[in-house]
């Protein structure tokens, strides 16, 4: 009866045995046949792909085995937009900004022409405008942005209209040094723009006083000259530009002189997009103001010049000014004495 | 003459580094400098995929166009090399190119962060072939020699094919028929306009 | 113009300053792309791939260290 038992048993399970391997040496054969995996999926159903990356991101990222994380950016089509803009854009925008801020002084001077000094009882005599720091903070920081600007054109122009005249070599060390120069000069501008805002800042609000001088068109038409302070509202709007801009171009120049510290290369093309049109629309905004300062108005330059300005002059154009440094200062506004600065 | 091209079929590079190691060894590249890196797509998931990426030598590259001292010009072999005489280090071609392949041999600040250097197709650089100022720039000059770049010439998978781009075309496309996929041409559309059609 | 010269001297000055500081900062990429295992000078300095403190003895293997 054991022995019987046994034996069934050893059948069922030999049974059962030569079925299962039957059975699974059937499929094996199935799924070897060529070209298909032994899993029985398709490899490429799961893998990643282009197009199916590129849908999720603009840019592919995948992991690297070196420190440097900028690498594990595999493609970014972007610097291909980049470059569009930085090619095809660019020099035509600055050159439009530039040129055509040139030109409208250039009419301007034609029409209105320079803005002479007006005779008076009071011209002759000087008051002070602007005092040494004043000047030395308006100095520095001009005399870098002029390096800033040249510099900052020769990314632009210097390729297409220097290299042509001194040869590739030599336009490679000027290239060198004016990218020093607009790297280690920055800083000089920077502070200085943070001492202008120190400096001027509080005579430099807007108030109603500028609504009128604006109204009025700031007496460039016409022969009345509307009431201005300290500032009036165009000074206002060339400070805050300065301002603006200049602390615009400092955070985005900064980002740019410590490269990927803060951003990704998606940051850096968007920090030297910003950077290199708000360098243009500064660089045509500026050079209204040195044409104002200089060439335009007879008298204007003396401010930054001498810092002595005349007395006739500032009672045209800065009237309340005036009135309040002479009530300030009871011994007058005369040179030569012992007072208190314009400032 | 040869329009020469890369192409890392994905489906077979195993993200084994010899490439990088035999770039690095050739043109003895220091250490933080990588021409040619392997990066690794859904890591550890399913569907994992590796692919070597150096400069791809575009057409029309934007690294050269956006150049400001145009260092960069394309030999006959379209092959895009520069000079390190004339580049500033101005970091733009980083910005432009779009398999990150320019390196600066210092990290840091932008002011003097020197040369450029990048995956030079073993093509050297503007000096004379085989001379000792080109190596010590630009590394070796292997297809002057008659000889296709290192990294895809001892790729142990061959995934990482260098030469002809019709050729190495034609190549991937015979490998996809045969085994019945492909990831596709990593890079071909951003770098040549084209795609290897199967 | 003594503002105007001062101004200058002092530009100068700061761009200099500037230059020597960030000079200073700057590393090259095989400092600042290098990890703990990585052997970037002398080999004569045995930390290759062990790490910096090594002894040079290759640790019992029944006692695992950690290292």
């Amino acid at each position: 009866m054991r022995r019987t038992l046994t034996t069934f048993r050893t059948l069922v399970a030999a049974t059962i045995l030569t079925a299962t391997v039957g059975a699974s040496s059937t499929s094996f054969a199935q799924q070897t046949r060529d070209g298909l995996n032994p899993t029985g999926q398709n490899p490429t159903a799961e893998s990643v792909n282009e197009e199916f990356l590129f849908k999720q991101d603009p840019k592919i990222t995948g992991r690297i085995s070196i420190p440097d994380g900028k690498a594990a950016h595999l493609i970014q089509p972007a610097g291909r937009d980049y470059r569009d803009f930085r090619e095809r854009w660019l020099p035509w925008l600055s050159a439009l900004a530039v040129l055509g801020a040139v030109a409208l002084l250039g009419l301007f001077y034609f029409f209105r022409g320079r803005i002479l000094m007006e005779r008076g009882p009071d011209t002759g005599r000087k008051i002070l405008r602007f005092n040494g720091f004043e000047r030395f903070a308006h100095w520095m920081t001009s005399s870098c942005f002029i390096i800033l600007a040249l510099s900052g054109l020769n990314y632009i122009f210097g390729k297409r209209l220097l290299m042509p005249l001194i040869g590739a070599d030599a336009f490679g060390v000027v290239a060198q040094y004016a990218k020093f120069s607009h790297i280690y000069l920055a800083w000089p501008f920077m502070i200085g723009v943070a001492l202008m805002l120190v400096l001027w800042l509080k005579d430099n609000i807007p108030n109603k006083i500028d609504i009128a001088w604006i109204r009025a068109f700031g007496g460039f038409v016409g022969d009345k000259h509307p009431s201005a302070g300290r500032f009036n509202a165009g000074q206002k709007m060339v400070f805050w530009m300065v301002i603006g801009f200049g602390s615009a171009m400092s955070v985005t120049g900064l980002m740019m002189i410590f490269p990927f510290a803060l951003t990704d290369i998606t940051g850096m093309q968007l920090m030297q997009v910003i950077h290199a049109l708000i360098g243009i629309a500064f660089i045509a905004g500026i050079l209204a103001h040195i044409y104002i300062g200089t060439l335009g108005m007879e008298g204007a330059y003396d401010a930054m010049g001498s810092g002595k300005v005349d007395l006739g002059w500032a009672k045209v154009h800065h009237d309340l000014w005036v009135e309040e440094e002479q009530a300030k200062n009871a011994s007058g506004p005369q040179l030569g004495r012992h007072q208190v600065p314009a400032e | 003459m040869a329009r020469m091209k890369f192409l890392c079929d994905a489906d077979r590079c195993i993200e084994c580094n010899a490439c990088v190691t035999a770039c690095k060894n050739e043109h003895e590249v220091p250490w933080g400098i990588n021409r040619r890196r392997v990066v690794t797509l859904n890591d550890g998931k399913p569907g994992e995929r590796s692919v070597s990426m150096a400069c791809m030598h575009c057409t029309d590259a934007p690294c050269a166009a956006v150049c400001p001292v145009n260092c960069f010009y394309t030999t006959a072999d379209a092959v895009v090399l520069h000079s390190k005489d004339i580049c500033i280090g101005c970091g733009y071609c980083f910005y432009a190119c779009p398999f990150g392949a320019p390196q600066y041999p210092k990290v840091g600040n932008f002011g003097s962060r020197g040369k450029m250097d990048k995956c030079t197709y073993c093509a050297g650089g503007p000096e004379p072939d085989f001379s000792t100022i080109e190596y010590e720039k630009y590394g070796s000059n292997r297809l002057a020699e008659g000889k296709l770049p290192l990294c895809a010439e001892m790729c142990s998978t061959k995934a990482l094919l260098a030469g002809d781009g019709e050729m190495i075309a034609q190549i991937y496309k015979q490998r996809v028929i045969k085994r019945g996929y492909g990831s596709g041409a990593w890079g071909w559309k951003t770098a040549y306009r084209e795609t290897v059609a199967i | 113009m003594k503002a105007f010269i001062i101004a200058l001297v002092v530009a100068v000055a700061l761009g200099t300053l500037a230059a020597m500081l960030l000079n200073q900062q700057q590393r090259f990429a095989y400092q600042a792309f290098s990890t703990s295992g990585a052997r970037v000078s002398d080999p004569a300095g045995h930390s290759n791939l062990v790490g910096p403190h090594w002894n040079g003895v290759t640790p019992d293997p029944e006692k695992p260290s950690k290292s």
